[in-house]
């Protein structure tokens, strides 16, 4: 429920998603896999636009060098448990959005827990191990996953739904070598954003959603560009659910 | 033949970002990477770990779909296909 105060605080929005789409945010629960860069900018758009409830997980402590992107912390979170220090920020965006700080490594054996009642999965990941754990718990829940990834002034982004789009192995079939990545908080800015902008839509109602296409983001030459992406059918992870689609269709 | 290549992230430090070519009939991805390793010196060493052996996580999407999952290497194009070449981008 949308409280008197938040009548306010929403009046800007309200009449482009409706007051059934502000409705539809309050009620949403959402999955933040990551308190990163991506994480930072995921969450704090979802919290003020009203996304009722943000399950957060990550293990790490906030760190000096984490500064220059992760703007849910501060200086004085320097230390502290990443998740903790970032439920406070997001409750100081918006006391109703309710937070769920989980400290833990996700892995085969915890990614099942933490997409519990969740209706939309989002990437805020710093490697693809991980992505891909999520990929495949998102096939076999039926959960869409918003995934985007960045490297220096690099980003790319794409709505995942089961059943219907390419999954991630489909278009990422091997993980990258190890690398330290280089990376400047305004990609994390962009990235975060547009996938925010993606579960907004996908929530409300709202648009045309990234659905089928990779969009890649230069920010060295100001530059977007989205290719179309097709499913694998001899993907790995998501080969029964394609089969499945084509049945029905 | 004409196809168009279109090149994301980091591999657009080293060649255009998208280019036409002129590919004979039967051209296949290896024509296509050779004719393109010819054309950008610095390319070759990015994508190939060896002579012929593509690096594992150069990304190939002929019309959208990773030639991975088709014929790798040895993937047949066809005239106005859009090729798409990535490395992963991994960081969050």
């Amino acid at each position: 429920m949308i409280s008197q105060s938040s009548n306010e605080r929403f009046l800007r929005q309200i009449p482009l998603i409706g007051m059934d789409g502000q409705e539809k945010l309050a009620n949403a629960r959402v999955l933040i896999a990551g308190a990163g860069g991506l994480g930072s900018a995921i969450a704090t758009y979802l919290a003020i636009a009203g996304v009722g409830y943000i399950r957060i997980v990550d293990e790490d402590t906030v760190e000096e060098s984490n500064l220059n992107r992760q703007i849910l912390y501060h200086e004085q979170d320097i230390g502290s448990c990443k998740v903790v220090a970032a439920q406070r920020t997001i409750r100081a965006f918006n006391h109703d959005t309710e937070v769920d700080a989980v400290c833990r490594h996700i892995d085969e054996t915890t990614v099942h827990d933490l997409v519990r009642g969740i209706v939309l999965i989002l990437d805020g990941t710093d490697n693809f191990a991980v992505r891909y754990i999520l990929n495949k718990a998102a096939i076999d829940e039926k959960i869409p996953f918003i995934h985007g990834a960045v490297n220096g002034f690099y980003g790319q982004v794409t709505t995942i739904i089961p059943g219907v789009t390419p999954c991630l192995r489909c278009i990422v079939p091997n993980p990258p070598t190890w690398e330290k990545n280089l990376i400047i908080g305004v990609t994390c800015g962009v990235i975060g954003s547009i996938e925010a902008t993606e579960a907004i839509k996908y929530l409300t109602g709202s648009g045309v959603l990234l659905k089928n296409r990779l969009l890649f983001w230069d920010g060295l030459r100001g530059d977007a560009d989205s290719i179309e992406i097709v499913c694998s059918p001899n993907c790995i992870d998501c080969c029964a659910s394609v089969i499945e689609q084509d049945v029905y269709e | 033949m004409k196809i168009q290549v279109k090149a994301f992230a980091t591999f657009r430090e080293v060649m255009d970002s998208q280019i036409d070519m002129d590919l004979p009939k039967d051209a296949t991805v290896r024509t296509l990477l050779t004719e393109l390793t010819g054309k950008y010196e610095r390319l070759g060493e990015l994508i190939f770990a060896a002579p012929g052996m593509l690096r594992d996580f150069v990304n190939i999407l002929k019309n959208g779909r990773n030639v991975h999952y088709l014929a790798g290497l040895d993937t047949l194009l066809d005239e106005g296909d859009i090729i798409a070449l990535f490395p992963p981008v991994a960081g969050g």
